[in-house]
């Protein structure tokens, strides 16, 4: 222990004053030093002497009042010197393996715990030796141990990942052990560090490492026997759009099980929708394996690619890697075949060219029969009409058929109906919109047609031809195609132009079946039963959905005088915009939206949940009470094939009230790792029961993944190569404990640098303020006072 | 090209439909008794014209032809007898079309009638103006030019290309004829592809024009007969441009679009 004095300042001046003080000061000096020089005779040496020191008091005191000096005196104690351990508590450490094929298994953290309580004997030796053992646990973070962690190593290893070089580069950070140089660094780990290039990753590591100037002792922990089958990595799109090929691969990378056939799967929420055969070939060898899936429908999902579980597997948590993709539409395909070419042709095919989304093939009849025989063909620009290449052979590509007052029977796309019927069914999108010819020939009166309509077409339906304004049905005030009808002044179709033609159908006998369901009534025309005719009516048979519009001149909803605006918006706009967002399930539809942060989060990271509620009119929608939950993907999976099945008990649930913008959100927390389904529920405006999936419901997926990534790759070969290369490259030594290796009591140190009276650990310091109390201004009065006595004595100036 | 695409015009619409309507009509034991397209009232569309104060009907009966014509060799069901309208009338937005005729200056239409053809162009009509001097007078079409400037500013009138749908859109046309082929080109003017209003100069009206008796009213000069015919064409061009719009477009593109995609 040393003691050191130092003065220190308290008060800077600014540099004008600086320089007013300096000029002064050495104004004081030289003319002190002419006065000496040139002193009189009669001025004894000693006398001129003391003036001059008087006069260096004076600018000494000036000098301790002015920048406040302080005189400090510091007990210093000599530094000292740590090694820093390094313990490594990733996922990769519970991994069991073994030496060889003869020896059981053991967990490499298992194997840390023994050689940290071998090395027992070194490590007091490094404490006589006054070294410093500061041990520290690393996985994605550094955490320090302390007490009995610290000298078992005695952790449960679960982190996502195994950030050794973040480790290594804070090794010397002594912000928690001011004055301790870093002598040495100790890993003890299996060495993988995670990344599928296993030379960058080294090259990385052994640069920090050379950086920090010290050298690094490596105990490898892994052991090159172990029986495995990973799912390594998965190359997938966060998009894939509906009926096209979407690619997934991964890579599977097996130990201990060559030769072995396996089948991986692919599964989108928990149900199979893939597999492929495999032979496992040597260990660590990376097997590409491909999928190609073609979505069937838009919406969000966990897709997972599976390896079956092998008895004696070092870990299963790799057998499986999930991730969400969301499906989207591409362009919709939509077919328009039109028995005439009319005013209302022309405005529903203006609105679809127009939508960039759209991909629109049309039919048109332009000619009847009568008017084959006139005319010489070679003028015309007419093509026969396809009809089996449509509905026969094409059909299933289309996303929507629009039959537009089509007589179906003249053009022998009678005998297809039931392909248009099986076609719903199976998913696809039908319009049938009436007029003169639409619904006057019976020819979609097919009981496989007639299954799937709400309104009954067994009969040839006539027109009536008095103008009327529809009536606005209670369904049809919460449903997506017509709510909008409610926004503006809220008179609905009283402030809109009246209609002109009418097609006197009836409800389907089985419409209730259906789920059928009146969008639009005519204002007095009732069928035999007394219930209204429908003008708009929808149903949803199978996976398909089907709009009937009894009318061919909702055209005139966007071409009349001083036509009324919509928030903006024509209403016939509005009005077919929302049947085709609703016949083809658009998300973007509903006026309920949910969205998380990100589709894949680590175990403990925070999920943003966000919702987004819009008008009929799909303005922002303020005070709107939501509800939400989220439950676990398989659960929900179950209960939805399984419809006796109680509803699944959410993990999160929660209430919520939108703001002035229509949103909502709620930050979750500590989710186990899983697949999650997070659903938002929005009650009718009319406070009712739910009527409507994209008006009442939302639902998004999400994944909180456990730390299988760090588990991608375990063989401990590359591992121990690159600890020993490591070891190698700082001067450290590589210390295998399956061949009986221990941590050495000489362990490779760094030079110590040399002590300056800057460095050290202060001990104890003591202050004495130069320029505190009267002290300081009696010494320079006392100074210059003495000063000017003894010149006036001795004459001097 | 488009002669070529359409070369294979061996009616098997026709061919099929017609045994078809024979089945149908001659099966009376049919559980489900069809009515045939022609039993059921078609519901038909007007063809109105402008009427102003002037010389509005310089080719009286022209759309009456017109609209005979369409039915005859079109699915098209125009009324046999269209009607007028005048430009401030409600009546304007029974139908998004409109034909304009005159031999001389248009006249002031007034703040109202101007305000309701502007709207009614935005609103998706397109109004047809038919110059009946044929090419020897600039009055009507310089006047037509003045009102487009004024109920349509941001856009301008240029000339139709010849490649245009409207000259595909049932015929194959090459010219713009009417009563005359003085001007071998049609004005229009186009907003996002759509023409809103068009000017022809070629007397098209004159063309179309009968008698009492049914007669042709006005030859037409130099292609006598065979330029009536085209001139008809063109009409008939021009009203399934106006119901179908650039349906024909759609054509070149079909074997793309049918094997674009995946199944279902």
């Amino acid at each position: 222990m040393t003691e050191e004095w130092s003065l220190a300042p308290g008060h800077v001046p600014s540099a004008l004053m600086m320089v007013l003080f300096g000029l002064c000061v050495v104004v004081a000096l030289v003319e002190a030093g002419f006065a000496f020089a040139r002193r009189a005779a009669t001025v004894p040496r000693r006398t001129a002497l003391v003036v001059l020191a008087l006069r260096l008091l004076a600018v000494a005191a000036i000098f301790a009042i002015t920048f406040e000096l302080t005189l400090r005196f510091d007990r210093v104690a000599p530094d000292t010197r740590r090694v820093v351990v390094l313990a490594d508590r990733s996922a990769s450490m519970a991994i069991p393996d073994a030496p060889d094929r003869e020896t059981a298994t053991t967990s490499r953290q298992a194997r840390m715990e023994d050689a940290w309580a071998a090395a027992a004997e070194a490590r007091a030796a490094w404490r006589e030796d006054g070294l410093v053992v500061d041990v520290r646990g690393f996985d994605g973070a550094t955490h320090p141990y302390s007490g009995e962690i610290a000298e078992t190593l005695a952790t449960r290893p679960d982190g996502a990942a195994s950030d050794l070089a973040a480790a290594i580069a804070s090794a010397a950070d002594d912000g928690t052990h001011p004055g301790e140089q870093l002598a040495a660094v100790v890993v003890l780990s299996d060495g993988l560090v995670g990344g599928a290039d296993e030379d960058a990753a080294t090259k990385h590591l052994v640069d920090v490492a050379k950086r920090l100037g010290t050298p690094v002792t490596t105990v490898s922990l892994g052991a090159p026997i172990l029986k495995d089958i990973a799912v390594a990595d998965v190359r997938a799109g966060e998009f894939a759009f509906v009926e096209n090929v979407a690619e997934f691969e991964a890579t599977i990378i097996a130990h201990g099980l060559a030769g072995q056939p396996i089948t991986v799967e692919l599964r989108r929420n928990g149900e199979k929708v893939g597999e492929s055969a495999l032979r496992l070939r040597g260990d660590g060898v990376a097997q590409p394996v491909r999928f190609e899936v073609a979505p069937d429908r838009v919406g969000q999902f966990v897709y997972e690619i599976v390896v079956p579980p092998r008895d004696g597997e070092a870990t299963l948590l790799n057998n499986s890697r999930a991730f969400v993709v969301k499906v989207l539409r591409d362009k919709v395909r939509v077919l328009h075949v039109a028995g005439r070419p009319d005013w209302d042709v022309r405005a529903l095919r203006t609105i679809l060219r127009r939508d960039p989304n759209v991909e629109l093939l049309s039919y048109y009849i332009l000619r009847g029969f009568d008017d084959i025989a006139r005319e010489d063909t070679d003028a015309l620009s007419l093509i026969p009409f396809p009809v089996e290449e449509l509905f026969e052979q094409e059909l299933g590509s289309f996303d929507l058929v629009i039959l537009h007052n089509f007589d179906a029977v003249p053009h022998q796309v009678a005998q297809y109906v039931d392909n248009i019927a099986q076609f719903v069914e199976e998913g696809g999108a039908l319009v049938l919109i009436g007029g003169d010819l639409g619904f006057s020939d019976g020819g979609y009166g097919t009981p496989a047609m007639q299954s799937l309509l709400p309104i009954d077409l067994r009969r040839p339906v006539s027109v009536d031809r008095v103008r009327f304004r529809p009536k606005l049905t209670e369904a049809g005030r919460r449903h997506p195609i017509t709510g909008w009808l409610l926004a503006g002044d809220g008179r609905g179709w009283e402030a809109l132009p009246e209609l002109d033609t009418f097609n006197l159908v009836a409800l389907a006998d089985r419409s209730e079946a259906l789920s059928a369901t009146t969008l639009l009534a005519h204002p007095s025309a009732v069928d035999r039963q007394g219930r209204p005719r429908p003008l708009l009516a929808v149903s949803e048979p199978g996976r398909g959905r089907v709009v009937t519009l009894a009318t061919g001149s909702t055209w005139r909803l966007g071409f009349a005088p001083d036509l009324t605006l919509v928030d903006g918006a024509r209403p016939y706009d509005l009005l077919w915009l929302g049947v085709v967002r609703w016949l083809l399930r658009d998300d973007s539809s509903g006026r309920l939206q949910l969205e998380t942060d990100k589709p894949r989060y680590r175990e403990g990271e925070r999920i943003e949940l966000r919702a987004k509620t819009l008008t009929a009119a799909y303005a922002p929608e303020a005070d709107v009470a939501l509800t939400w939950r989220v439950l676990p993907l398989a659960a929900e999976t179950a209960a939805d094939a399984d419809a006796s099945a109680s509803e699944p008990n959410p993990v999160r649930k929660g209430e919520w009230t939108t703001d002035d913008l229509g949103r909502a959100e709620v930050t979750l927390q500590e989710l186990d790792a899983g697949a999650y389904a997070a659903v938002a529920v929005r009650a009718a405006d009319d406070g009712s029961a739910d009527s409507g999936e994209s008006v009442h419901e939302a639902r998004r997926v999400f994944i909180v993944e456990p730390p299988g990534r760090e588990l991608a790759r375990i063989d401990a070969d590359p591992g121990i190569a690159r600890l020993r290369e490591l070891a190698d490259a700082t001067g450290g030594v590589f210390v295998d404990p399956l061949a009986g290796g221990v941590l050495p009591t000489d362990l490779p140190l760094g030079e110590p640098k040399e002590h300056s009276p800057s460095q050290g650990r202060v001990q104890a310091r003591r202050e004495l303020a130069l320029w505190g109390g009267p002290g300081a201004l009696v010494v320079l009065v006392l100074a210059f006072g003495a000063e000017w006595f003894l010149r006036r004595r001795h004459g001097g100036t | 090209m488009l002669r070529r695409m359409s070369a294979a015009a061996g009616w098997v619409a026709a061919g099929l439909a017609i045994p078809a309507r024979a089945r149908a009509s001659a099966a009376p034991s049919d559980p489900a008794p069809w009515l045939l397209p022609e039993d059921v009232p078609a519901i038909s569309i007007d063809l109105p014209q402008l009427r102003y104060d002037g010389h509005w009907a310089p080719r009286p009966g022209a759309m009456r032809v017109l609209a005979r014509e369409l039915r005859l060799r079109t699915r098209l069901e125009p009324v046999a007898e269209p009607t007028t309208v005048e430009a401030d009338d409600d009546a304007l937005f029974d139908t998004p079309f409109l034909y304009v005729a005159g031999d001389e200056g248009l006249p002031k239409l007034g703040r109202g009638g101007e305000a309701r053809l502007r709207q009614f162009l935005d609103l998706g009509g397109l109004a047809v103006f038919d110059a009946a001097d044929g090419g020897t007078d600039l009055a009507f079409t310089r006047s037509v030019e003045d009102l487009l400037s004024r109920i349509s500013p941001a856009s301008e009138l240029g000339p139709v290309a010849r490649d245009h749908v409207l000259f595909r859109s049932f015929y194959l046309v090459d010219a713009p004829v009417g009563r005359t082929s003085t001007v071998d080109h049609l004005l229009a003017i186009q907003e996002e592809g759509r023409i809103k209003a068009l000017l022809m100069r070629n007397d098209m009206g004159g063309a179309l024009a009968e008698t009492a008796d049914g007669r042709v009213a006005h030859p037409c000069v130099p292609g006598g007969a065979e330029q009536r015919q085209w001139a008809i064409r063109l009409g008939v061009n021009v009203l399934l441009y106006a119901t179908c719009t650039d349906y024909k477009a759609d054509r070149a593109h079909v074997e793309t679009l049918l094997r674009a995609r995946r199944w279902r």
